[in-house]
């Protein structure tokens, strides 16, 4: 085995010899010997209002660190993966980084992440015990689980009162059935225009594991308990897809919204391209802000089992560089009650601290509607979030996005879709 | 390092020592930044590399063998295939047309001129925008005027057919400038000597573009082609933007599906480094046979 690395500097050192004489291109710094400050750089992604509330956490750090700095570096989610993975081929990862419960296997199964068994470790059990699990590969935590989201439904209350749906379900026990779902669906249909759809799903641009709720909500399962083969081909899982399917072949959302569209849930409902929109409870600071229509919430529709999707994300530190124990201190500090609180609080995402998630938080943005989500979050199990957090579900989350376009537009029907799901799967498990 | 040559001495046409250090910053980029990574892409579509430790494994021809067997590679290189054949020629017919008309006695030609030319002016991804806010099925642009007009709605983004179309209407706008251009420089160049001589003889306006015009603006053709086919087999930025490569990979062509390969989900950096060498042999080899072609004509004639 001969590392990348060696090979581009062996590359490298070709033209360095060919530079000869002209030494000083870019000279290094490297002579910024710390004298008692450490600066440690966090790559992360962000919309306004997260930007805002984690330049506030990072400065409460700052202030109760004074010898550490931190310094954000803020990617576009989608070209978030390139630029850590590249980071870690050149040897240079940053201290710390965002990374989402969907891609952290990828990260703890190759052994490149910080071991924070004594802060986060210590703490285990303060998490809620699903979550908890996602960053943790052999009982050994590799991460902070510093949030979660998940979807619930908003809709437009004019087109509610146009199709005259005044039955709303406000919790989980009334949550529409999938014929419920429909019978609004079609409702919806007849009063919306031309340029409004009933509906549009958030399963586009890496979002196609949010299809996992219909499996889940079937009885279904993505994965074996053993989770080493798929079991995707089975009758909830067709169930899942014929439904699903029906969103398209009765127009129920645009086709242009399908899993591998470049679009975003949220970005066509606050253009009013539909009436009702399956989106995450991160995106409310955007859609509030771009919204100009009165909207409510409404839990996800459930069939034999309510469920929703694990989104969110992780904060990790990469195992090697000069900076870990300043990162570790990092990672403890954003674990504490008081700054997830406000983090969440800030952004309309969910605490992961049972502490958190028995309180009641104020939310700063749509606080009327976050009980709806909050109460969504209570229908994820442990069982499901380890099927969505195995070392290849980057790799299977992309596969299902080709496969369910291929049923959604191209018309393949179920059972050669779940099959194709279930090879698809199993490839990527090796 | 040569001495600079020193003045007064006479210099010696072919020998001047000064030549490398003319040559020596060309010759070091071009060769740091060009063909050092294209021979290391060469060594990389022949091995595993794992993504984030950067381990490099040998596997020999296997990537090749996967490619061999790959479905989405032959989808993505069908698309190439047919995206090259319509929008070189197609480019190149509407930019010599454009040129033809230029050239005329048309009024106001610098203005018509840049407009034809200023999309080539913007970068790819800004074009790819551009298109999905005229392309995108509820609520683009173009929707609307169909709409408004009463003809029916283009399912731009979720119709394969219409997604393709979409990308070689783009790529056409951007395309026809630069042909019109080089064109246009070559028009300039037949001398109309030849025309009045054609004239006098008796050939009609189509016996004179056909027998004078078009013989002359070989070499630009040569030059269009050449270069409109890398750029075809090259195209990226504008479809990653535009479609995504979808819906499912209906546009998927071989310059995505290299990057998704080596830096999407799949994270397999060897096997995208293989499909770039493809890409490369193929526009090496269509060159090569382009050039041979031009050469034997040229020598024929002479």
């Amino acid at each position: 085995m001969i590392d990348r690395r060696s090979l581009l500097l062996g590359g490298a050192g070709l033209g360095a010899a060919a530079l000869g004489g002209c030494a000083g291109f870019t000279g290094q710094g490297g002579g910024e010997a710390s004298r008692g400050q450490t600066t440690l750089t966090f790559v992360n992604w962000s919309g306004d209002a997260e930007k805002a509330a984690s330049d506030a956490l990072i400065s409460r750090f700052e202030e109760a660190n004074p010898d550490i700095r931190v310094e954000t570096q803020t990617v576009p989610y989608a070209d978030i993966s390139t630029n850590i993975d590249s980071r870690f081929q050149a040897g240079d990862p940053p201290d710390l980084f965002r990374v989402s419960y969907i891609d952290i296997g990828l990260y703890t199964s190759q052994g490149v992440l910080l071991d924070l068994s004594e802060t986060i470790g210590a703490r285990a059990g303060e998490f809620v015990p699903g979550l908890y699990e996602a960053v943790v590969v052999d009982q050994v935590p590799y991460g902070v689980p510093h949030q979660i989201d998940t979807t619930a439904v908003l809709y437009r209350t004019d087109a509610f009162e146009a199709a005259g749906i005044t039955d709303v379900p406000t919790g989980l026990e009334q949550a529409w059935s999938w014929a419920e779902l429909a019978e609004v669906a079609e409702r919806l249909k007849g009063v919306t225009g031309a340029d409004q759809y009933p509906f549009v799903y958030n399963w586009q641009a890496a979002g196609a594991y949010r299809w996992l709720s219909w499996l889940f909500q079937a009885g279904g399962r993505l994965l074996t308990r053993g989770l080493d083969a798929a079991a995707v081909a089975s009758d909830e899982g067709r169930r899942a897809v014929e439904f699903t399917q029906r969103f398209f072949t009765e127009e129920w959302v645009a086709r242009n919204t399908s899993t591998q569209a470049t679009t975003y849930a949220s970005d066509e409902f606050v253009a009013g391209t539909a009436a009702m929109a399956f989106v995450g409870d991160f995106s409310l600071p955007t859609i509030d802000t771009g919204a100009d229509f009165e909207y409510g919430v409404l839990p996800m529709p459930r069939d034999v089992e309510a469920a929703s999707d694990l989104g969110g994300n992780a904060v990790v530190a990469a195992a090697d560089g000069p900076n870990t124990g300043a990162a570790a201190r990092f990672c403890a500090f954003i674990a504490e009650e008081e700054q997830m609180r406000r983090y969440c609080e800030a952004t309309g995402q969910l605490p992961t601290l049972t502490a958190l998630t028995e309180t009641e938080l104020a939310f700063e943005v749509r606080p009327d509607l976050m009980p709806t989500f909050v109460e969504q979050a209570t229908t994820l199990t442990a069982e499901q979030v380890r099927q969505v957090t195995v070392p290849a579900f980057g790799r299977i989350n992309a596969l299902l996005g080709e496969e369910l376009e291929q049923a959604f537009l191209g018309g393949r029907d179920a059972a050669a879709t779940v099959d194709a799901l279930a090879a698809a799967v199993d490839g990527a498990l090796g | 390092m040569s001495a600079p040559s020193v003045p007064g001495v006479r210099r010696q046409g072919r020998g001047d020592r000064s030549a490398p250090l003319f040559a020596g910053p060309v010759v070091l980029l071009a060769g740091l930044f060009l063909v050092l990574p294209m021979g290391l892409a060469l060594v990389f579509s022949l091995t595993e590399i794992a993504p984030l430790s950067g381990e490099v494994g040998w596997v020999g021809l296997a990537n090749f063998a996967t490619m061999a067997a790959d479905p989405t590679f032959f989808r993505s290189l069908l698309n190439t295939a047919l995206f090259a054949l319509v929008t070189v020629p197609g480019s190149m017919a509407i930019g010599l047309a454009l040129a033809l008309l230029m050239n005329s006695v048309l009024p106001a030609r610098p203005l018509f001129r840049t407009v034809v030319y200023l999309p080539l002016v913007i970068s790819g991804v800004a074009v790819g925008l551009i298109g999905s806010l005229l392309f995108n099925e509820t609520s683009g642009v173009l929707r609307a005027l169909a709409l408004a007009l009463g003809l029916p709605v283009v399912p731009w983004q979720s119709s394969g057919p219409a997604a393709f179309a979409s990308v070689v209407l783009i790529t056409l706008w951007v395309r026809v400038g630069f042909c019109m251009i080089i064109y246009l420089a070559a028009l300039q160049a037949v001398p109309p000597e030849l025309h009045e001589a054609a004239q006098v003889e008796g050939a009609s306006g189509w016996q004179r573009f056909h027998h004078v015009t078009l013989p002359l603006l070989g070499p630009a053709t040569f030059f269009l082609l050449i270069m409109s086919v890398i750029y075809s087999f090259n195209v990226f930025d504008t479809v990653f933007v535009l479609t995504g490569g979808g819906p499912g990979s209906a546009t998927e062509v071989l310059g995505t599906y290299a990057y998704d390969t080596a830096f999407g989900p799949a994270r397999d950096q060897g096997y995208g480094a293989a499909i770039g060498v493809v890409v490369f042999v193929l526009t090496m080899v269509f060159t090569l046979v382009q050039w041979r072609r031009s050469r034997a004509a040229r020598d024929g004639a002479l």
